[in-house]
């Protein structure tokens, strides 16, 4: 050996460098642990932590916000009642009635909580089965609601609230049935029928929206209509 | 470049780093953990790698760096304690007795006599003569001019063939 050190010229002593010199190989669990340390921060999408962020964001604003939006609500009255009546319909047939009052014995009490006098009212017949009478508070007034159901099982409500200054029943839904006039609107599913009787606004509601239904419905409305007379009580 | 494309070139040389790691902590476990660190920094800071140069050069400049970072450190906490060693843990790159076990045991007079180079010649060496770097690279690694990358050239072949020469006397 010892020849090789005498005469290890630079370029000899390179040679052995890269040729003897033992190398060593990484281990394989090197590479494995490698990726696993890097793999979390890689993996996570540079753009997720402020997406996440400003949708946090908005949906607080969104939470502080809207209830202090205004509403959008109906400029036309009837539209506005329309929609107030449809929501205590459905709400009945969801939850039944909140008082189950028996007519006529009922009347006093009704009229002292509605402000609404029944000096007459339909208490049903053969057809039209008498469910139960609460007040009710709709479009910020006090008003009545009576609940039947027919002998197919459709549930209907009859409301009568004070007549808000400017509420016209609308021409183009006016029906005539027998000697009068009211309108037929329909919303979210639901037809009812509306008029005007003096200063009271009073609605007719079902789920009766088919053709053959409104018929029937027709006839349920001459039955309320010619034996319920609602007057202001105050 | 894409992260996944860039870990896939970065790992292709895991075996030269291992080897330049394993001659600079003398150590499986210290080399592993610099490796290791050599690679999280490496993908870290991937956006400062400038595609087109040299990528293993690259490498070789964040491990150097890492573990003179490191030995420093070790260099100066060591007296803190009476054996060396902080209480509290031990520090990477912690030069344990060679007969410990963990210790990379020398096969060759070459591989003995490499292990008592100073660093700058060890690494020196192992950059151009055994991995094959240019001079412009290796220059680059250890962040001096070409020409005193030469100057240690020559002064680590003479300190090589000193102690080679030692080795066959005794």
């Amino acid at each position: 050996m010892s020849d090789r050190f005498d005469e290890s010229s630079d370029e000899t002593l390179g040679r052995r460098l890269s040729g003897e010199l033992r190398r060593y190989t990484a281990p394989p669990r090197l590479r494995v642990t490698i990726l696993d340390a890097a793999s979390p921060p890689r993996r996570r999408p540079a753009w997720l932590a402020p997406l996440l962020a400003a949708a946090a964001t908005t949906m607080l604003v969104a939470l502080v916000v809207l209830p202090v939006l205004p509403r959008v609500v109906p400029a036309d009255p009837v539209d506005r009642y329309m929609r107030a009546v449809v929501s205590e319909h459905a709400r009945t047939l969801m939850w039944g009635a909140r008082h189950s009052e028996i007519l006529p014995a009922a009347l006093p009490w009704l009229t002292q909580e509605s402000g609404i006098a029944l000096p007459q009212v339909f208490v049903g017949d053969e057809r039209l089965e008498f469910v139960a009478a609460e007040p009710v508070y709709l479009e910020r007034q006090r008003g009545v609601a009576i609940h039947y159901r027919d002998v197919d099982g459709h549930m209907l409500t009859y409301i009568a609230l004070p007549a808000a200054a400017g509420l016209t029943i609308p021409e183009p839904n006016r029906v005539q049935i027998g000697r009068w006039r009211p309108a037929l609107l329909r919303d979210s599913g639901f037809a009812a029928w509306v008029w005007k009787q003096k200063d009271v606004a009073c609605f007719l509601i079902s789920d009766m929206v088919s053709a053959d239904d409104v018929e029937t419905f027709k006839e349920y409305f001459a039955r309320v209509r010619a034996t319920t007379e609602p007057v202001p009580a105050y | 470049m894409a992260d996944l494309e860039f870990e896939r070139q970065a790992l292709a040389h895991i075996d030269a780093l291992y080897n330049f790691a394993m001659y600079l902590t003398k150590r499986p476990p210290d080399a592993d953990d610099l490796v290791q660190e050599t690679y999280l920094r490496a993908f870290r800071f991937s956006h400062r790698f400038q595609p087109g140069t040299h990528l293993r050069a690259w490498l070789f400049q964040i491990l150097r760096n890492t573990f003179l970072t490191f030995y420093r450190v070790r260099e100066r906490e060591s007296p803190i304690a009476e054996d060396g060693v902080p209480e509290w843990d031990v520090p990477m790159f912690h030069h344990a007795p060679e007969n410990d076990g963990t210790a990379m045991e020398a096969h060759t007079d070459l591989e003995r006599a490499m292990r008592h180079l100073p660093e700058e010649f060890r690494t020196v060496l192992l950059l151009a003569e055994v991995e094959g770097l240019p001079l412009e690279e290796v220059a680059r690694v250890m962040a001096c001019p070409v020409g005193t990358v030469k100057s240690r050239i020559f002064r680590a072949k003479e300190r090589l063939r000193g102690l080679l020469r030692d080795y066959e006397t005794k």
